[in-house]
């Protein structure tokens, strides 16, 4: 296929990256940054765990608030950079606090108050709005479909994020920087060289280590050499360190699964905090061009390459969110996403309170030097993670390099186009520009002027949300993407309400074109994209999509099978 | 004369409309709006293609009854004794028992060379579909090679955004339509010394006279020609409609365009009252109302399954949309168990994940195999029960309800 014609040479590298989740592209563009060569493999695709499954929220670190102001801080700062290399990327999310009415209602907005009030001497640093204190009547304004007898609310000021297109622009970068990276290319074990070559000098934590993966796809084996190995698989981390025959309670993480329900509109402006049956925070809120509700928290032992939402799941969901916003019942779902946290257990003691969050576990001390593992982290604490970790591979690798992660914009992020300018000179719909420049600022362009050379690739091939032919072309041309469900998650493809029953054929057919498969591969994928999310969808499902489900089930088994029309 | 009153104008409704008149009734159908029959494609199977395993079972099509229908739908389908073989959009090629007017039909070609002609239009991808069609086992097996070939089928710019639907339309006008049969002659005619079996042209051999407008081609051309089945939004259904308004018109079929809201035994007959209020008198009824799809049938989760606290009551997760004496159910029994606190869990509803297949595929009225629920009740097409759901096969069941309705005292 693409990356790889003929059997795998063995190649040499500074750093081996396991995991293209948020970390371990993220790491893999500060360490290409400096100078180093970097090699990524991803068993899936970039952002297929807990990254591409968040609830998508760059947070300021505000649980820190009070027993750590200066984590507050530094979240705040790092939520503003990654505004600055990628302000396309991010929107702004005005959330309410609606307080019910009583006693300790009444004592809690106070609390909530105060605490919101301390929480805006940092807003600036990520471009935040101060909050405000509302009245009842204030609220019932901004959202009048909030019931329940309410004692007022707070806003608050959050930003979002698509997660994927988050990993997917670190990864690009890191690529056009000089890195290798592998997606669908699970890394199957990890060993020392055996003409361990000895350049890593005294006082230094290096090694020599052989990677072997395999690309899942072809089930060709890839062989890398590497002196630095970063485990950053995240969920999966406690597996890959015995590839590595390292002890894997040393990364020991708590899976916590989460799930979160997607609606088909934008029900209401503002998100809104609310309060599950067992009292766990939940909440509701725009997102892009669709509502999400989520989420929540689970120990999950199951597999983790098939995580799927359960109707209970949603249910849970529902029932809390609909207890200040009932209209939620009423909506339709049109799909649902299921992620695992890496939780840090609390073990040992911690320097600060952002340990807590996310560290560096250095296998020196396992009798593998030069091994590193990340655990824990937040998509929004990505980018100093990435530094930390990148810091102290550098100090041995790249003595005198700085990181720049902080200002280098990601790719298309120098610059936020006017999307009504695209549209009135390519001639594209303007719904079309605009979510273009959402998920490509200034390479909109790029995207825009292969328009000029096939003007076939006006078309749109997923009206929900809608996409191009053009930006299905250059996701598969210069993002790594090599299946259906791979285009879905860097453009939203067939996540519609529709399910992909418009677009997820044509889609298959492109992508066969682009990666000069065998046109039944494309018809192969686009049936294993519409059965999978169909399964996702299936567990929300209430009378409207119910329809949908069926319409969309008989279109497939009419044109394009349910099985394969071949042995 | 036997009053039969049809609710629901598919292809069910149709045929039971059609049967039970040509029995002597005096018949009224009800036209609740579109549903399954105008959202396919044109593919008609008795079996879903897929399970149609060798030769399909034609006993069905051999009724008086049906096959009275379908001389009657002449000029929208054909079944010949051999199944057809189609071409897809989606990129493959697929038996069908029949298919419908406009629709290529390989069946009949010996090898040769298919020509897909180029289309400025964003749904036709000419050299997609030849290709993906070529990667098949059943274009291999009969000898068929498909070849995307440069033509200019479109005159204006308005063309290019047009749907498929729309623009058939537009050629049912002779001029308009001699126009773009010449182009795809003269773009043919460039191949003349290859072995040209058939021609696949973009979905828009007119509406009202498809039959018509494929045949001129054809005779143009001098090859077979006629369409790739599509996905919902092509023109299948309008010419459904069409053709299903001529037969039920030739008939002189009072159509009533309205929803049924209830269904009620009165007495020795039914009462059917409509949404608007109105009231019908029949004496026999016929529910071909459709699946979910059709609307026929609602998925309604009982109140635990989204939302609330605890349900009042627990509904069963399917309801018609006619409150009829009917059991909603699968493999002969009534599904949702009144008092359980959650009705059917949505895993186990829809699509083929499960062994099993799934309730969506199968949930509907419980009715013996000749489509009798209850004395002078009758249901047809999509609405039953473990039925395959496909467009021959509620025809067959629309026509015998019909034709035993109409008969029965
Ligand atoms: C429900 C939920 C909501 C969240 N909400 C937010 C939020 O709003 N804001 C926020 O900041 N954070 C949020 N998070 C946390 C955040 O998403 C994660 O902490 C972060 O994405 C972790 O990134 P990662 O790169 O470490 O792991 P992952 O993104 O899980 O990446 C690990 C990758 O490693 C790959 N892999 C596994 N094994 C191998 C192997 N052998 N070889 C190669 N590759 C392998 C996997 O395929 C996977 O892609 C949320 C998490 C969840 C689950
Ligand atoms: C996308 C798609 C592709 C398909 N492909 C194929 C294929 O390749 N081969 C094949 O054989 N079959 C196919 N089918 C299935 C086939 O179309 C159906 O099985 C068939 O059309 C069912 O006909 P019906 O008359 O029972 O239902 P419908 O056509 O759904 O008709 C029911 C009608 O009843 C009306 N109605 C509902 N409630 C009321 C009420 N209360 N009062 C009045 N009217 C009401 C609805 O509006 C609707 O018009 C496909 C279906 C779809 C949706």
């Amino acid at each position: 296929m693409r990356e790889h014609q003929g059997p795998a040479p063995e190649q040499a590298f500074d750093v081996a990256v396991i995991g293209g989740g948020v970390n371990g592209t993220g790491v893999a563009r500060d360490l290409s940054l400096r100078g180093l060569k970097v090699i990524l493999f991803e068993r899936n695709d970039l952002a297929f765990g807990a990254s591409g499954n968040s609830s998508g929220m760059i947070h300021g670190g505000v649980r820190y608030l009070t027993s750590n102001p200066r984590v507050t801080e530094q979240s705040c700062r790092d939520s503003g950079y990654i505004q600055q290399i990628a302000p396309h990327l991010l929107f702004r999310i005005p959330f309410l606090f609606p307080v019910k009415s009583g006693l300790k209602g009444r004592i809690a907005i106070e609390l909530i108050d105060a605490f919101f009030r301390a929480y805006d001497q940092f807003q600036p640093l990520k471009r935040g709005e101060p909050h405000t204190r509302l009245s009842p009547s204030e609220l019932a304004v901004l959202e009048p479909g909030l019931t329940g007898s309410l004692v007022g609310g707070i806003t608050f000021d959050e930003w979002g994020v698509d997660g994927a297109r988050l990993c997917v622009l670190n990864a690009v970068d890191a690529k056009e920087r000089g890195a290798t990276i592998h997606v669908h290319t699970a890394v199957e074990a990890v060993e020392r060289s055996e003409d361990d070559d000895g350049r890593g000098r005294p006082g230094q934590n290096v090694g020599s280590y052989v990677v072997r993966a395999r690309d899942l796809l072809t089930d060709r084996a890839v062989l890398a050499r590497a002196r630095v190995v970063v485990n950053a698989t995240g969920a999966w981390g406690p597996i890959t360190a015995a590839l590595g025959n390292l002890p894997a309670a040393r990364v020991r993480v708590r899976p916590g699964k989460g799930i979160h329900v997607a609606f088909d509109r934008r029900l209401s402006n503002y998100g809104i905090v609310c309060e599950a049956i067992d009292g766990r925070q939940i909440f509701v809120m725009p997102w892009q061009n669709m509502t999400v509700i989520g989420t929540t928290d689970d120990d999950y032992f199951g597999d983790l390459n098939d995580v799927t939402a359960t109707s209970e799941e949603v249910r849970y969901l529902v029932q809390g969110v609909a207890r200040v916003f009932p209209a939620i019942r009423e909506a339709r779902a049109i799909g649902t996403w299921a992620g695992v946290r890496p939780t840090l257990y609390e073990f040992g003691r911690n320097e600060d309170a952002l340990s807590r969050e996310h560290l560096v576990v250095d296998h020196a001390h396992d009798g593998a030097p030069g091994i590193y593992s990340m655990i824990g982290g937040k998509l929004a604490s990505y980018r100093i993670f990435a530094q930390e970790m990148s810091d102290r591979i550098a100090q041995d690798l790249a003595p005198s390099s700085v990181c720049t992660t902080h200002e280098k914009p990601l790719p298309g992020g120098d610059r936020v186009p006017d999307a009504l300018a695209l549209s009135e000179q390519s001639g594209v719909t303007p719904v079309a520009a605009r979510r273009l420049v959402y998920r490509h600022g200034s390479r909109s362009a790029r995207i825009l002027a292969r328009l000029a050379k096939s003007p076939r690739e006006r078309a749109i091939v997923c009206a929900c949300e809608p996409v191009l032919e053009a930006e299905v072309r250059h996701a598969l041309a210069s993002e790594m993407a090599r299946s259906v469900e791979d285009v879905a998650r860097r453009t939203r493809l067939g996540l519609g309400a529709c399910g992909g029953m418009r677009c997820a054929a044509r889609c298959g057919q492109i992508v066969a074109e682009e990666l000069g498969l065998p046109p039944s591969h494309g018809a192969k994928m686009a049936r294993a994209f519409l059965v999978r999310h169909a399964r996702s969808r299936i567990v929300a499902m209430g009378p409207e999509q119910a329809r949908q489900e069926a319409l969309a089930f008989a279109a497939m088994r009419a044109t394009l099978g349910t099985r394969e029309d071949e042995p | 004369m036997t009053r039969v009153l049809v609710v629901g104008a598919g292809i069910a409704g149709t045929a039971a409309a059609l049967a039970a008149s040509a029995a002597g009734a005096s018949v009224t159908l009800l036209d609740g709006g579109p549903g399954a029959s105008v959202l396919a494609g044109g593919a008609l199977d008795l079996l879903p293609w897929e399970d149609a395993t060798g030769s399909q079972d034609d006993a069905a099509l051999a009724d008086p009854a049906v096959a009275g229908v379908l001389r009657e739908l002449a000029e929208l389908v054909h079944v010949t004794p051999t199944p057809a073989v189609l071409v897809t959009q989606a990129g493959i090629l697929r038996p069908a028992r029949a298919a419908a007017v406009g629709l290529l039909d390989l069946a009949p070609l010996s090898a040769g060379l298919v020509l897909v002609p180029r289309a400025e239009h964003p749904g036709w991808d000419a050299a997609a579909c030849a290709r993906a069609w070529n990667d098949t086992a059943l274009a291999r097996a009969r000898g068929l090679e498909f070849a995307a070939i440069d033509a200019t089928l479109t005159r204006l710019t308005d063309e290019r955004f047009l749907a498929h639907a729309d623009l058939a339309a537009r050629y049912d006008e002779p001029a308009q339509f001699s126009w773009l049969a010449d182009r795809i002659k003269q773009a043919v005619a460039r191949y003349a010394g290859s072995r040209v079996v058939a021609v696949v042209a973009p979905p828009w051999l007119g509406v009202e006279h498809a039959r018509a407008r494929a045949t001129e081609l054809s005779h143009a051309v001098g090859v077979p020609c006629g369409e790739p089945l599509l996905g919902p939004g092509g023109p299948a259904g309008l010419r459904f409609e069409r053709a299903r308004d001529r037969a039920l018109g030739r008939r002189e079929v009072v159509v009533v365009a309205a929803r049924a809201k209830e269904v009620a035994r009165d007495g020795d007959a039914w009462a059917v009252t409509l949404e608007g209020g109105d009231a019908l008198q029949a004496d026999r009824v016929v529910l071909s109302t459709g699946g979910l799809v059709g609307g026929g049938l609602t998925y309604a989760p009982s109140a635990s399954v989204l939302a609330g606290e605890l349900p009042p009551r627990a509904r069963p997760s399917f309801a018609s949309t006619v409150e009829a004496p009917v059991a909603i159910g699968t493999g002969r029994r009534p599904i949702g168990i009144p008092g359980s606190l959650f009705g059917e869990s949505p895993e186990s509803l829809a699509w083929p994940f499960a062994p099993f297949a799934p309730l969506l595929e199968r949930a509907g009225v419980l009715a013996s195999s000749s489509g009798h629920v209850d004395a002078g009740l009758y249901a047809a097409g999509d609405v039953v029960a473990d039925r395959p759901r496909t467009w021959l096969d509620a025809l067959a069941q629309g026509a015998r309800a019909g034709a035993t309705a109409a008969r029965a005292t």
